[in-house]
């Protein structure tokens, strides 16, 4: 589904990315886990076409995604979310969700004059689909509340959401999880796994909790200073010594088992 | 004109838009926005030289620096009054705003000084005259005092405590806090230190023409266009732009395009001269200002893409 | 009746300038592009019929035709070079860039037929009144009324429905500042920008072409910054991203500006020192209303469904 080839990215004399290479299988779940400053985040900007690499190849479905827009690239499935909630704060929640479904007919300008009966159908439909997810999200009624007034762990929600009505291909979460509440923890690892198991979504998650990783990855990729250190089910990388090296070393993020 | 003169008028220029785009960088820096306000700061201190040169009789030398002084401490006080509600705000608010009190701030001075041309009382001096070139002393001093002026801005951010810690707020605003000095107290010295060089440009302008209260428009784009082109937050970039435009305006007059375009007679084009024409020179910096951005987004020196 | 004929100029006043805002309301209270060059619309729009109408003689719906496609291209030119920039650029871009128009039009008098002081800083006069012939002087200004309306009603509309549209709501993500998002979720945020700058221009070009047939005289001097920052103050009282607000920023903003010139008959003071404060009022406004009510006179509207 994504394959990274001997990626490179530098930041001025700092190499964050030194030759990173894996893939990501269609119908998987896949961590992308390592400590602060690892990689893991440029990664996922290098992916989604927001950094521009500075060597290697990155393909998707077997398209090589050189030169391409980060819209572009997610023209063609692949979504994402970000570390800090990107939620523009006067929107509300249904027009966040809204936001999301591409190539909209009502986004064309003359569109809107000559096709208003399209666009009305379109909208129904978003807004069915958009209600569902609220529901499986628990953020139902919050639905006409403006996304800025929401806690951090419901705007992460509400990212996750808006992914979900892309209708994506590939799915890029980076720290699902951060700064919410553990109930509704559970309740992402439930939507997640949903999406792999009944809906046959491919996903690629940046996540410090173990806890989810473990339950919910198929395969594990660590990244330490820029290159991967590790690749394996949850369990050989929890025990593989380079990894527990790194994590020791590298930062105060401890194994959160 | 001698190519030497224009040469001369250039660094002339460029030391006035050095003394302006610098403060308008480093406000930018510090407070994270594009201050529209700036240039009607350095309208303000002229006009402040211009009352206590003209009207109470001061000497032009005094008369400049305490009004340079003054208007550095006016700045604060509208800082008080209108910006410091808006720290936490987005630059484009910020932006807005600063663009009301511009407007309040160049009609206020039209109200009370009237709209026509006034001038500082200094002894006229004779020019230096030589076969190349002609010098007023004047535009000596304006040529020193800028120079002076960047080589005081380096001085006080690389050996000095507050400089330290501007470059330390420019760079993470929370690590500032913690290198003693508050982030307040910087923005506070950052208001000072841009308004009054500002102030300076403004009188050196003055001096050098006349005074008039839509002189800080008629030199806002040129000074955007300096410090954009170093790229904005960056003040030795705006030292550099001011350089780069004020050659580039001088020798964009004077240069003859049709000589140029017919590369020496070689194309057998046209013998016509082709120069721009005055009435376009503020088109220069525009033109300098899209063909910049369309090569370097974020200006010459400017920084690469965060991380 | 010359009671009367205020309140009509006030009225077509209004309907020109609610038109500027509904324009720059597009562009800043929806998209959050600061154009600091509003006025270059407006110029090219009224230079634009002048020559349609007048050098060549061509009807004034040619020329009103004409005032919107120059300044919608234009818009979208000048957003080329600055789509992916920040706020900051694009307001001191959009500045220049009127200034040139303003140049432009102050250097090259033949662009309107030249002749001896005519063009440039002279201006040109005798720019025909759409179907003048059929009214009295009396009555022909409630017609150009009626002109006005019109036009402001089709701008009304049309910008009330694309910014309530999925197009709207793409733009509204971007001008929250996430550019990122509204990338990431698969749109061409800068295609976006420029046709919101393209459709802004095309309404500031009706504004200009509806003035220039109104006063019948244009000149570089009526297109100063001073127009642009005026539009600003409407969109800001009256309150961005509303397009009713808008509307409403100009009407207040209107009045006082017009209400002002009255004083001079009861304080004594100079015809200059008024203008300035007025302008000094409508800055202080400006700071007032961005410090203690960022939402101006009508808030946004939130979109329930």
């Amino acid at each position: 589904m994504l394959r990274l080839e001997n990626v490179v990215k530098n930041f001025g004399g700092l190499q964050a990315l030194s030759g990173v290479s894996f893939r990501v299988e269609a119908g998987s779940i896949t961590g992308l886990i390592g400590p602060n400053g690892s990689g893991k985040s440029t990664c996922f900007n290098v992916i989604t076409g927001f950094y521009e690499k500075d060597g290697g190849d990155i393909y998707f479905r077997d398209e090589n995604l050189e030169g391409l827009k980060p819209f572009e690239i997610a023209q063609r499935g692949l979504s994402r979310t970000f570390q800090i909630s990107q939620v523009p704060e006067k929107m509300t929640v249904f027009e966040n969700l809204l936001l999301a479904p591409k190539g909209q007919t009502g986004e064309v300008i003359t569109n809107v004059f000559f096709k208003a009966a399209r666009i009305e159908e379109e909208t129904r439909e978003y807004l069915e689909k958009a209600k569902d997810i609220l529901k499986l999200l628990k953020l139902y009624d919050l639905r006409n509340e403006y996304a800025g007034n929401l806690s951090g762990g419901q705007k992460k929600l509400l990212s996750l959401g808006r992914v979900l009505l892309t209708e994506p291909t590939l799915i890029l979460l980076d720290e699902p999880t951060a700064g919410v509440n553990p109930t509704l923890i559970n309740d992402i690892i439930r939507a997640v796994k949903r999406l792999r198991d009944e809906e046959g979504k491919t996903l690629l998650i940046v996540e410090h909790n173990m806890k989810v990783i473990s339950e919910i990855c198929d395969k594990v990729i660590v990244l330490d200073f820029g290159r991967k250190i590790a690749e394996g089910t949850p369990r050989e990388v929890q025990n593989d010594e380079k990894v527990l090296e790194a994590y020791l070393a590298g930062s105060s993020k401890k194994w959160d088992v | 004109m001698s190519v030497l003169q224009v040469i001369l008028n250039s660094i002339i220029r460029a030391s006035e838009l050095a003394l302006l785009s610098l403060g308008l960088t480093i406000v930018y820096d510090i407070l994270k926005f594009a201050n529209f306000a700036h240039t009607e700061y350095a309208v303000v201190g002229a006009y402040f030289a211009f009352i206590l040169n003209v009207t109470l009789g001061l000497p032009i030398f005094f008369s400049a620096i305490l009004a340079a002084i003054a208007t550095g401490i006016f700045a604060i006080l509208i800082d008080r009054v209108v910006f410091k509600k808006m720290r936490n705000a987005n630059g484009i608010i910020v932006m807005v705003t600063s663009l009301g009190v511009a407007i309040a701030l160049r009609n206020t001075v039209r109200a009370i000084w009237g709209a026509s041309p006034k001038s500082y009382n200094v002894p006229l001096q004779a020019p230096i005259v030589t076969k190349y070139f002609r010098i007023t002393p004047l535009q000596i001093w304006i040529i020193a005092v800028g120079a002076a002026a960047m080589v005081a801005f380096y001085i006080l951010l690389h050996y000095t405590r507050l400089g330290k810690a501007m470059r330390a707020a420019s760079d993470n605003p929370d690590l500032a806090q913690a290198s003693g000095i508050a982030t307040e107290k910087i923005v506070t010295a950052v208001w000072f230190i841009a308004i009054s060089f500002a102030s300076l440009g403004g009188i050196l302008i003055g001096m050098e023409t006349y005074l008039l209260p839509y002189m800080g428009f008629a030199i806002i784009i040129p000074v955007f266009c300096a410090a954009i082109m170093g790229g904005l937050g960056n003040p030795y970039g705006a030292m550099l732009g001011a350089l780069v435009l004020g050659f580039a305006e001088n020798f964009g007059l004077y240069i003859n395009f049709g000589k140029l375009f017919n590369l020496g007679g070689l194309l057998h084009i046209t013998h016509r001269a082709l120069f721009i024409p005055t009435g376009y020179k503020p088109a220069i910096s525009f033109v300098i200002l899209i063909v910049v951005l369309l090569l370097r987004p974020r200006g010459i020196l400017g920084k690469k893409e965060e991380r | 009746m010359g009671f009367v004929n205020f309140l009509v100029y006030l009225a077509i006043m209004i309907g020109i300038f609610a038109i500027m805002s509904l324009s720059l309301n597009l562009q800043y209270g929806f998209t959050g592009l600061a154009n600091f060059g509003q006025v270059a619309f407006f110029c090219l729009g009224a230079y634009t019929t002048t020559i349609i109408t007048l050098t060549f003689g061509l009807p004034f719906i040619i020329g009103l035709i004409g005032a919107m496609v120059v300044a919608g291209v234009f818009g979208y030119l000048i957003a080329i070079p600055t789509a992916n920039l920040k706020e900051d650029y694009w307001a001191i871009v959009t500045l220049a860039a009127a200034e040139i128009v303003r140049i432009f039009f102050l250097n090259e008098g033949w662009v309107v037929g030249g002749g001896p002081y005519r063009g440039g800083a002279f201006g040109v006069g005798d720019i025909p009144q759409p179907f003048k012939s059929h009214f009295s002087a009396q009555t022909y200004p409630f017609f150009y009324l009626g002109i006005v309306l019109v036009c402001l009603l089709i701008t009304y509309l049309i910008i009330n429905k694309i910014t309530d549209a999925p197009f709207g709501r793409v733009v509204k993500s971007i001008r929250e500042g996430n550019d990122h998002l509204a990338q990431a979720l698969g749109k061409d945020v800068r295609r976006f920008r420029l046709k919101v700058m393209a459709t802004g221009g095309v309404f500031g070009g009706m504004a200009g072409c509806l003035w220039a047939h109104y006063y019948g005289f244009i000149s570089p001097s009526q297109f100063l910054p001073l127009v642009t920052f005026i539009v600003w103050a409407m969109v800001i009282v009256g309150g961005k991203g509303n397009n009713k607000g808008a509307i409403l920023g100009t009407i207040v903003i209107t009045l006082f500006y017009n209400s002002t010139r009255f004083l001079k008959d009861y304080i004594p003071i100079n015809e200059i020192t008024l203008a300035s404060l007025r302008m000094v009022a409508i800055g202080v406004l400006i700071v007032v209303v961005m410090l203690f009510m960022n939402e101006g006179i009508l808030k946004e509207k939130k979109k329930i469904y």
